[in-house]
């Protein structure tokens, strides 16, 4: 080995001490990781972050829509015309729809999400996990915002994930197909039990009694849990697998949120 | 630090197969093959840190891996000029699987389920082909900037 041929001591000695250093700071990690808490490297490494997360975020968003803005403009001017003319007749068709949605709002069919959920608090995703290891997002509320661990969260649609760790400015928020996700399921047509694992681009419903007579199509909700009450879509049934030999079967799912398009999210607290 | 928050927000939406480029190996092994080992091992003391505190149950996966691979590809240099363009996209295509190897490992020993190897596997070669690209054209924009 190169480093071996050191003719100064001094530079070994502070490589090896670098090298100690990382093994007592991977430790530190590793430590807050067993005991499920945010390591203090953690907590004060995400707050700071959060911010310039956040502002490269809308920075990013900014330049993206300029610029696409001012490449378009040519074509923006021609269709600006035929906009304005559309303007008339959606005006009028706005103001029916708004009529409808009233009428089922007021029949409890069309609620925003908010008010289906006490204390939900609305967040928007600014951070994605390094290297896409995990299937997981950062949101932009944290316990200073009244988040704690093991939230759920939801969007239009159904469940997203849980909250795995919330730190003062923002959180870390685990989803449904991460690989380490586990959730009580149930189907909707049945009530059939089982066990929903993330699989990474879809779900994996395990532990269906092998005589649960499920079809490709049936919707599965979450059963009472840690972090979700009964009844929030997790998905569809896209697949089935039965074997022979197997008390169980396992359904395969297609998320019911479009999980690779976050934006907006609302947590809720259980 | 850029790469990192490059990682976090923006490299997201560039993906390949699913897989994406690691900005932060890319400037761990560009930094690494042109200063001495102990402070290449400090870059990726760092850079691996900084990973791990943005991610989720990952301990200290990306430190250990990060650190590693920085110390090698630090030691390896000493042996090669660090302005050949393959040589130093070969050192970051091995850089990434040896940081994925290692990663994994120490996910193992951190209880991460078991099942995924065979993925992680074909991701690790996807993942360094990325890496490698990414290097290359760092290293040729470099020289533009260098000769004008």
């Amino acid at each position: 080995m190169t480093i071996f041929t050191y003719r100064d001591e001094r530079r070994l000695f502070a490589l090896i001490t670098v090298i100690i250093v990382a093994a007592l700071l991977a430790l530190v990690q590793m430590n807050a990781q067993r005991s499920g808490q945010a390591s203090p490297l953690t907590t004060v490494g995400t707050s700071v972050v959060a911010f310039v997360e956040m502002a490269t975020s809308t920075i990013f968003d900014g330049v993206r829509g300029g610029s696409s803005a001012v490449l378009q403009l040519p074509q923006l001017e021609r269709e600006n015309g035929t906009l304005r003319s559309a303007n008339l007749v959606l005006e009028k068709e706005n103001q029916r729809l708004h009529e409808v949605a009233a009428e089922y709002a007021s029949q409890g069919v069309a609620k925003p999400l908010v008010d289906l959920y006490p204390n939900a608090l609305v967040a928007r995703v600014i951070g994605f996990p390094p290297e896409g290891t995990s299937r997981s997002v950062t949101i932009d509320r944290g316990t200073s915002g009244g988040v704690h661990k093991d939230d759920g969260v939801v969007a239009d649609g159904g469940i997203v994930g849980r909250v795995e760790s919330a730190d003062p400015f923002s959180s870390k928020v685990v989803l449904v197909t991460d690989y380490t996700s586990r959730f009580p399921a149930v189907t909707r047509r049945g009530r059939f039990w089982g066990i929903a694992r993330g699989n990474l681009s879809s779900v994996r419903v395990e532990y269906i009694p092998q005589d649960a007579p499920i079809k490709i199509g049936d919707i599965v909700v979450t059963g009472e849990g840690r972090s979700f009450h009964a009844g929030v879509p997790i998905g569809r049934i896209v697949r089935i697998e039965r074997g022979d030999e197997t008390l169980y079967q396992t359904a395969i799912l297609k998320p019911a949120v479009e999980l690779g398009a976050l934006d907006r999210v609302v947590v809720v607290p259980k | 630090m850029l790469a990192l928050l490059a990682q976090v927000t923006l490299v997201h939406f560039v993906t390949v197969r699913g897989v994406e480029p690691s900005l932060v190996l890319v400037a761990v092994v560009w930094f690494a093959i042109r200063v001495n080992t102990q402070r290449a091992a400090i870059y990726g003391l760092a850079a691996g840190l900084g990973e791990d505190i943005l991610a989720i149950g990952t301990g200290g996966a990306w430190t250990i891996s990060t650190t590693i691979v920085a110390v090698i590809a630090g030691a390896l240099s000493r042996g090669f000029f660090a302005d050949s363009l393959p040589l130093v996209c070969v050192i970051t295509a091995i850089a990434t699987l040896v940081r994925l190897l290692v990663f994994w490992v120490v996910m193992a020993f951190e209880h991460y389920p078991s099942g995924l190897a065979v993925l992680h596997f074909h991701e690790a070669w996807v993942a360094a082909a990325l890496n490698a690209f990414v290097m290359l054209v760092a290293m040729i924009v470099a020289r533009r900037f260098d000769t004008a």
